[in-house]
């Protein structure tokens, strides 16, 4: 069994998803292999000296930063190369452009968003979600002797511990480039950080009406606290991306996470889910939230809202 | 000799109309009347193709019953004088005066223009000519009592009605109109005022000229005559003074007569006109799109888009205000007045296509003028479809389909907001606008110790229609538990739909999304129509508007009865014996879509009474009850209310509790309980007043 | 310009939830059918753009059986002028619906290739750069923004955190659409009646190949340890809100 493991950087720093994806490698126990695609992948190599990996290839390509057609034709040649039995990659921007690609061009078994790994005799048995993760499901892979696997992020703890893989190098032939990174444009300059934050109170769309989220400024500033919200709110354009939890928003891990009227979707809970305490509100008994919260109150949340402003 | 005089001419009481004028200027007289008849005739013309400009056609048949009808409203007064008797007094006052003046102006043509020449019948004189003179003279007074009460009401009462405050600001084409208005309305007042003045005037300077002794019956005009002889102004003066006065009454009656159709005076013509087409269930039955009808043909973009019947009543408007000062939304400064919506859509009426546009008076529209826009989007979503303008304009005028009309264009630009298309999408994937899956519909019978008849399967004498509140409602359902407790213990044969129950989707409809509307109204109906039964019964007024009055255009006529109204014959029948006297002192709150809609104001009130509790009405009560805010969809739509004004529905609580001691605010109607429940708390008067719908009392006086 | 969007009709769980016999799905009964939230917001791009180059059209394209003929109909309510079905019978992955469109979608050689991110049902986020692969179409995936130039066409990107990647890519290409892109206009029933009139062309899918996995068993998720619940009013919720947020935060 060999695993072949897909790094993810950015502007220079690794991405937690990469480590996330080495302690997901290990519950299939076979060789694993990192594949840093860069152009100076060894500025890299102290980022990702954890226990675990097996061997670092180093992938050098003319890029700096991550453009599709670079990782597609990169990822296809060390497979090529490697013959893994298992790819793992992030479910992540970045890949969900690039992955589906290789796997449907190579004919490899494919999943995406798996949160849960484990091997069944032979078989290789991922877990994951459908049905706007109302119900989960296992899947396997029979007649595919190659398998891409797009791992949800948070669903592994980062890998830890010195490392003590052995360094192969791999030049990527490149046909061309053909949607090219040109600029990073930072949405979050001047606002506040919700990734540093203690103490989240974080709303959805529960609160109805974009008139309302005032009111929420308000309790965020009474009780302390700094704002966030779901991907529903950024995509009404009531809120800056940057104030978003989620898994295309911010993984946040603050000490405690107040949500208020936020049903908990997937994709939200994969933001937040590692939050030290999560309290819960919600007028819902059946919200998905409360799988996860460590406090929940069935209750309306605005009376609640009220009630906490008087308390303070 | 001058003693003599006055004997002499008693004996042929009557008075030359053309007195002391020359042959050029009698003939002058009948050229401006040719001239002023041309003008009205002429404007009246350009007003009835304005009319036709219109699409479709005005509404016709039951020709002795509109006409009555008309007669009635306009004779009596019945529509003007209603929740302002002194207004009413007031404009009867002028009705009568003007009607009079005008039939005594006729009389007088008729005999000095054909009667007299043409049949040498001369009846003007002798005791014709005094009653004649005594009948003019009364309701001439009675003319300037009336103007002077309005002008009174107008410059000292000034009540909120005749203001021309507007909570939505105007178009910017219209800035100027409020403005223009105040300056009209006191010249319109003031040039009958002038008419009735020179009038009187003319009569006390012929009399104080030649004081014939038989104008006596004159009673006003001889004691002015008679005040003026007083203090010397007689003979020749006098006479000269009355030729004068006799061009100034004459030329400005004939300008009067002639502007009629270009004023505020058009009201005389379109009101009454109005009234008699007038669709009696203009409201509670909205009209169908047309057959395959495709996006240019929904709705009221352009005003010719609009009915001639809805062109009229823009005409038929007097600014009364009647409508601006019983609006819910108005009244919480939500930016729609229905008086300015229609004042609006009549400047643009004639300024596109009427009138004003042929005289090129600005403020000038284009034709074909597009009306989406000059109506602000959120002016239209402000509407809570409660007809409370419809049921008291004096004119007939037709607010609420005019808005509904206007909302379906916007619905068919997709100009809505995020929350209600949510809603509408929600509604069109799970039939239900609570997004719940529809098998979830009849859950609200598990909690029942007995099981409900699934009317798709056996039959029932009653098909109870449950709709989305009463079903999904959490607070909702406890009460339609104890109704169907209720139905139970009274031996009442019901079933319900289960999850073949659609959305009754009246507020769809009142929302302007018809294409959905048709959608439910159909699978409805189908589904409706597949059961045996005798009667459908709701407990939710939208449900049975629509039930009642709008399901027939798709097929389903069925005898559909509110809970209120068969709560009732269940009583009265002795099915249901409630144990006397809960004692409790109530006030019951008239939902729009069972009162005004459908004038079922008694039935609640009647159960409320066998149940010995004691019902203190609100001051605004039956037709004139105040919406809650939900109706025409609002409930599922942002807020829109002025900043510092309150919810209608805290409105309405503040008004319960005002009435002091009042255990419960009685409900009849699933989206009032939600409104007025979350009211109570928002209004700050918890712990002072609770909710009780209608069927949680009987429930509990029943219980022993 | 030609913009081709492929949609799809998701199948909606609502709060209760039956298995097939053989577990290896939901029970039919216990679902509802829209339109892809994310496609929604495609095909307003698309009508979008084909607005704002003046002339053009918007080729909508679904795999599936007739029922998936709601979804396109959808989209020619919201003003798309073609519908196109491939057929399909039987549920298929991701890559298997790429291969089925494929060939669909070079025989309309469009301009823009568009399809949502993802699916609200399946939510495997492949579809699209599977398609892309096939037909070797540049592409960008979870695209927030675009704007078309002479043979290419610059795009925003939005990575996990708000951060924005701008790119710039060759056109003819494929983009997958990320909610909140635009506002897609509503489809009134009557627009959707009457593009039920429309004719809606079947075509015969490409080679769907072998499916990438194979559900062996679903189920209902565990609950976790579950929160501690709070009871009480409003008031005594918010205390205990108020003590804890104070133990944890000390």
């Amino acid at each position: 069994m060999s695993v072949l493991v897909l790094a993810e950087h950015l502007r220079g720093k690794m991405r937690p998803i990469t480590l996330e994806l080495v302690s997901a490698a290990k519950e299939l126990e076979g060789a694993t292999v990192l594949a840093v695609i860069a152009k100076d992948p060894a500025s890299l190599a102290d980022q990702i000296d954890v226990e675990g990996i097996d061997e670092i290839v180093n992938v050098h390509v003319e890029q700096d930063e991550f453009e599709n057609d670079v990782y597609r034709e990169a990822l296809e040649q060390l497979i090529a190369d490697r013959s893994p039995e298992v790819v793992l990659v992030g479910f992540t921007i970045n890949s969900m452009g690039f992955a589906p690609a290789v796997a449907a061009k190579l004919g490899l078994g494919f999943a995406s968003d798996v949160f849960a790994l484990r091997r069944d005799g032979g078989d290789l048995v991922a877990e994951r979600s459908f049905y706007g993760a109302k119900v989960n499901a296992e899947v396997d892979f029979p007649g595919h002797e190659s398998v891409l696997l797009m791992i949800r992020p948070t669903s592994w703890p980062p890998a830890e511990g010195a490392g003590g893989a052995v360094e192969a190098e791999l030049d990527a032939t490149i046909s061309g480039s053909r949607a090219r990174h040109l600029d990073f444009q930072d949405v979050a300059t001047g606002d506040v950080d919700i990734t540093t934050a203690d103490f989240l109170l974080s709303v959805g769309r529960g609160i109805g009406e974009k008139e309302n989220l005032e009111q929420f400024e308000e309790l965020a500033e009474t009780l302390g606290a700094t704002l966030s919200v779901s991907r529903p709110l950024v995509d009404q354009g009531w809120m800056p991306n940057s104030r978003q939890v989620g898994q295309s928003g911010k993984t946040v891990k603050p000490k405690v996470y107040l949500a208020l009227g936020i049903s908990g979707a997937v994709q939200h809970l994969a933001g937040m889910k590692t939050s030290g305490t999560i309290i819960a509100v919600n007028s819902d008994p059946e919200a998905a939230i409360f799988n996860v919260a460590h406090y929940g109150a069935v209750a309306d949340l605005f009376e609640v809202a009220e009630e906490l402003e008087k308390l303070y | 000799m001058q003693d003599l005089t006055p004997g002499l001419l008693a004996e042929t009481a009557t008075r030359d109309t053309f007195a002391g004028l020359e042959t050029w200027e009698i003939v002058l007289w009948y050229v401006l009347i040719v001239i002023s008849v041309a003008i009205f005739l002429f404007g009246v013309a350009r007003l009835l193709l304005k009319y036709r400009g219109g699409r479709g056609h005005v509404r016709l048949g039951n020709y002795r019953e509109r006409a009555t009808n008309v007669a009635r409203v306009v004779f009596t007064h019945a529509w003007i004088r209603r929740r302002d008797p002194l207004a009413g007094i007031g404009h009867l006052l002028v009705f009568y005066g003007f009607m009079v003046l005008f039939a005594g102006t006729v009389i007088l043509a008729f005999q000095d223009d054909f009667a007299n020449p043409v049949l040498s019948f001369d009846f003007w004189h002798g005791w014709f000519y005094k009653i004649y003179s005594l009948f003019l003279d009364v309701f001439g007074a009675a003319l300037v009592a009336g103007l002077a009460y309005f002008a009174f009401k107008r410059g000292i009462l000034r009540p909120f009605r005749l203001q021309y405050w507007r909570p939505a600001e105007p178009a910017e084409s219209l800035r100027k109109q409020p403005r223009r208005y105040e300056i009209g309305d006191w010249v319109f007042l003031g040039s009958l005022f002038y008419l009735a003045l020179s009038g009187f005037l003319l009569e006390a300077f012929r009399i104080a000229a030649d004081n014939p002794s038989f104008e006596v019956w004159s009673p006003v005009g001889w004691l002015v005559g008679h005040g003026f002889r007083a203090i010397g102004f007689e003979g020749d003066t006098a006479a000269a003074a009355r030729i004068v006065d006799w061009w100034a009454h004459g030329v400005f009656a004939l300008f009067w007569v002639s502007s009629i159709p270009f004023t505020k005076a058009v009201h005389m013509l379109a009101g009454p006109a109005g009234v008699g087409v007038k669709d009696d269930r203009a409201g509670n039955r909205l009209a169908p799109l047309p057959e395959g009808a495709k996006a240019a043909d929904v709705g009221y973009a352009f005003i010719d888009s609009l009915l001639p019947k809805h062109l009229l009543d823009l005409d038929a408007c007097t600014k009364c205000g009647k409508c601006h000062a019983a609006c819910p939304a108005t009244a919480t400064g939500y930016p729609l007045s229905p008086r300015d919506l229609v004042l609006d859509l009549r400047e643009v009426a004639e300024g596109s296509m009427g009138n004003r546009a042929a005289l090129g008076i600005a403020p000038e529209f284009p034709e074909h003028a597009e009306i989406l826009g000059t109506i602000k989007p959120e002016t239209l979503w402000s509407c809570m479809q409660c007809m409370a303008c419809v049921e008291i304009c004096p004119v007939g005028i037709e607010h609420v389909p005019i808005i509904n009309q206007m909302r379906r264009a916007l619905v068919e630009r997709g100009e809505m907001d995020g929350q209600l298309q949510q809603t509408l999408e929600t509604i069109y994937t799970s039939g239900n606008s609570f997004g719940e899956a529809k098998r979830k519909r009849g859950r609200w019978t598990r909690d029942l110790d007995f099981d409900v008849k699934d009317a798709r399967k056996q039959p029932a004498d009653l098909l109870w229609f449950v709709g989305d509140y009463a079903s999904f409602d959490p607070r909702n359902q406890k009460i339609s538990q104890a109704l169907a407790r209720i139905l139970r213990g009274a031996g009442v044969d019901f079933g319900i739909l289960y999850d073949g129950e659609r959305t009754a989707g009246n507020d769809v409809r009142r929302v302007g999304e018809e294409g959905l509307y048709a959608d439910l109204a159909e699978e409805n109906v189908a589904a409706i129509s597949a059961c045996r039964f005798d009667r459908i019964l709701t407990s939710d007024p939208h449900s049975f508007n629509t039930l009642r009055n709008e399901y027939p255009q798709f097929g389903g006529s069925w005898d559909v009865l509110h809970h209120s109204q068969l709560l009732l014959e269940l009583i009265e029948s002795g099915r249901l014996k409630p144990r006397k006297g809960l004692g409790y002192r109530v006030t019951y709150h008239d939902p729009c879509t069972l009162g005004r809609y459908n004038g079922v104001y008694d039935p609640p009130r009647q159960v409320l009474a066998a149940l010995g509790v004691e019902l203190v009405e609100m001051p605004r009560n039956r037709d004139n009850s105040l919406c809650c805010g939900a109706g025409g969809g609002r409930i599922w739509m942002k807020e829109l209310k002025g900043e510092d004004s309150p919810r209608p529905s805290e409105l309405r609580i503040d008004e319960a509790v005002a009435l002091g001691g009042i255990d419960y605010f009685v409900v009849a109607c699933p989206k009032d309980v939600t409104m007025y429940e979350d009211a109570i708390k928002t209004s700050g008067h918890q712990g002072e007043i609770e909710l009780r719908e209608l069927s949680e009392l009987v429930y509990e006086a029943l219980a022993v | 310009m030609k913009v081709l969007v492929c949609v799809k009709q998701v199948a909606v769980l609502g709060d209760e939830v039956e298995f097939t016999d053989d577990e290896r799905d939901v029970d039919p009964d216990y679902l509802d059918y829209a339109l892809n939230e994310w496609d929604s917001y495609a095909t307003e791009e698309a009508l979008r753009l084909v607005d704002a180059a003046g002339e053009g059209e918007v080729v909508v394209v679904s795999v599936g059986d007739e029922d998936a003929e709601d979804a396109i109909r959808r989209c020619l309510a919201m003003g798309a002028e073609r519908g196109i079905r491939v057929e399909a019978e039987g549920p298929l992955d991701p890559i298997q619906v790429a291969r089925a469109l494929a060939e669909v979608v070079q025989a309309e050689s469009p301009d823009l290739v568009f399809t949502g991110v993802q699916s609200s049902d399946s939510v495997q986020a492949a579809t699209g750069s599977a398609l892309a692969g096939l037909l070797d179409l540049p592409s960008v995936a979870v695209v927030t923004k675009v704007e078309l130039g002479e043979g290419k066409a610059t795009v925003h990107r939005e990575l996990e955190g708000g951060l924005v990647d701008v790119v710039e890519v060759d056109t003819p290409c494929l983009l997958t659409i990320q909610t909140g892109i635009n506002e897609p206009r509503y489809a009134t029933l009557r627009a959707i009646k009457q593009a039920e009139e429309k004719e809606i062309e079947a075509r015969s899918p490409g080679e769907t190949g072998e499916p990438g996995y194979r559900v062996r068993k679903m189920f209902v998720p565990p609950k976790g340890e579950g929160a501690e619940m709070l009871d009480g009013n409003p008031s005594e919720v918010a205390q205990r809100i108020k003590e804890i947020v104070q133990e944890r935060l000390a």
